[in-house]
């Protein structure tokens, strides 16, 4: 690893200070469970790391039932799967953040520093889109607000101008008629990163689904609303075939990531394979029932 | 490039040390605090051969800095027990096969002291999901999954 100067601000307006002064040799520390790798490869070199280690305030965690979830940046994977209002209230969320990687890296990964590392390979955005997230930024020129949809941008590319710091990740309040459910493709059951990941949102009218948010994530570059098949599906009730039918759709869709993890033409399979999972598990169904 | 005076507490005991900001938590406490019970394996976060408990919860040292623990209070496998001594999970794999070679073994110690310590009478599933960040090449891990579960009935009753 190349040297670095350790800089460890004991306000946000200090971090900011810092990060406007040293703009492109500065990084953001956070966990550093993905950063210390790629500074150890020397993909990135930064001059200046920038540790929000004691900004203890971008920790919390909290709910509100007028105003929602909000969840400061450097909360740990493991803070938000065991936050009792997020389980409560955020099950998908729960479920989502206590499932990604292992436990080692929820330990100490933060999700915040997940969402800007912006690695494709992963878990949060494609929930957190689906689940209509908002994220803060503040900068500068003061503070801003994005939707989760387009904070991500590319291949480890966020929305962030130079000086900015992501400092909370908010939710809406939760509606008791909407539901949502999250599901990851691993290869094996030791692989930490999906080859896919689809995250479905929809108020339950009577059993129909409207408000249909189906989100494909890692198995593209940046997480996807795959807005043909939620037109699709919208006041639409879910049999195996509308299932089986929406996958399709997605599948043909989408514009996956070819590389040694999975090679396009089998990433479009295990999306389909999981779209067509998910909505039948949404609808109370066996997905095993049907074949294909 | 300047060094990071940290204060933490290892295994019961108060250490202060001068580290060079870039230095691993992994290096730190086997190259300076002599402590190898840790072992680097992959030195990439995917073989958990590094683990230790940081604040009561399991983080591999390979995707730390030791600048980062100024101020906590760390477990390594030395102070989970001592020969003579042994911690029921330390005991539990020599009795179950939980081990052959070794090497991963501080890891996988740590990663189930993690996991009783908040749930102390898990399942098969929970126990294999709490070690899924640590890989053993030799054990086929049924071993490992026998004395993490052995240890949890006989403190559990059950």
């Amino acid at each position: 690893m190349r040297e670095f100067e350790f800089l460890e601000p004991q306000t946000l307006t200090e971090a900011l200070a810092m990060m406007s002064e040293y703009e492109d040799d500065a990084c953001v520390y956070a966990g550093g469970t993905a950063l210390l790798l790629a500074m150890r490869q020397r993909m990135l070199s930064p001059g200046f790391v920038v540790s929000l280690g004691k900004l203890d305030e971008l920790r919390e965690i909290t709910f509100n039932p007028a105003e929602g979830l909000r969840i400061g940046a450097l909360a740990r994977h493991s803070d938000v799967a065991r936050a009792p209002d997020v389980q409560a209230h955020y099950p998908m969320l729960a479920g989502m953040a206590g499932g990604l990687a292992n436990p080692q890296v929820r330990n100490q990964g933060t999700i915040g520093g997940n969402l800007c590392y912006a690695d494709p390979a992963t878990d949060p955005p494609s929930c957190l889109i689906a689940m209509d997230a908002e994220v803060t930024i503040a900068g500068p020129g003061g503070e801003r607000r994005l939707p989760m949809r387009e904070f991500v941008v590319d291949f480890f590319t966020t929305a962030l101008e130079p000086g900015e710091i992501l400092t909370h990740i908010t939710l809406p309040p939760p509606r008791p008629d909407r539901t949502g459910l999250y599901r990851r493709h691993l290869r094996t059951p030791a692989e930490h990163r999906p080859v896919a990941n689809v995250a479905l949102t929809f108020r339950d009218v009577n059993g129909v689904p409207e408000d249909v948010r189906l989100v494909i994530g890692a198995a593209v570059p940046v997480a996807q609303s795959m807005t043909r098949a939620e037109d699709f599906l919208t006041a639409r009730a879910i049999t195996l075939d509308v299932a089986a039918e929406a996958a399709a759709m997605v599948a043909e869709d989408i514009d996956p990531i070819s590389d040694g993890r999975g090679e396009e033409a089998f990433r479009r399979q295990v999306v389909r394979a999981i779209t067509r999972r998910i909505l039948a598990e949404a609808a109370g169904l066996n997905w095993k029932d049907a074949a294909a | 490039m300047s060094g990071k005076r940290i204060s933490l507490i290892v295994n019961g005991e108060s250490v202060k040390a001068e580290v060079l900001v870039n230095r691993l938590l992994s290096d730190f406490l086997r190259d300076d605090l002599a402590l190898t019970g840790t072992k680097r394996g992959c030195e990439t976060g995917v073989c958990g051969a590094c683990s230790v408990l940081v604040d009561g919860d399991v983080v591999k040292s390979c995707l730390s800095l030791a600048a980062q623990v100024d101020g906590k209070t760390l477990t390594t496998v030395e102070g989970l027990g001592r020969i003579g001594d042994l911690h029921p999970l330390q005991e539990s794999f020599m009795a179950h096969g939980g081990l052959q070679c070794g090497y991963c073994t501080p890891g996988f110690l740590l990663a189930a002291a993690d996991l009783l310590s908040r749930n102390p009478d898990p399942q098969d599933a929970e126990i294999r999901e709490a070690l899924s960040g640590n890989l053993c090449r030799c054990t086929g891990y049924q071993g490992i999954v026998d004395a993490v579960r052995n240890v949890a009935e006989s403190t559990h009753g059950n």
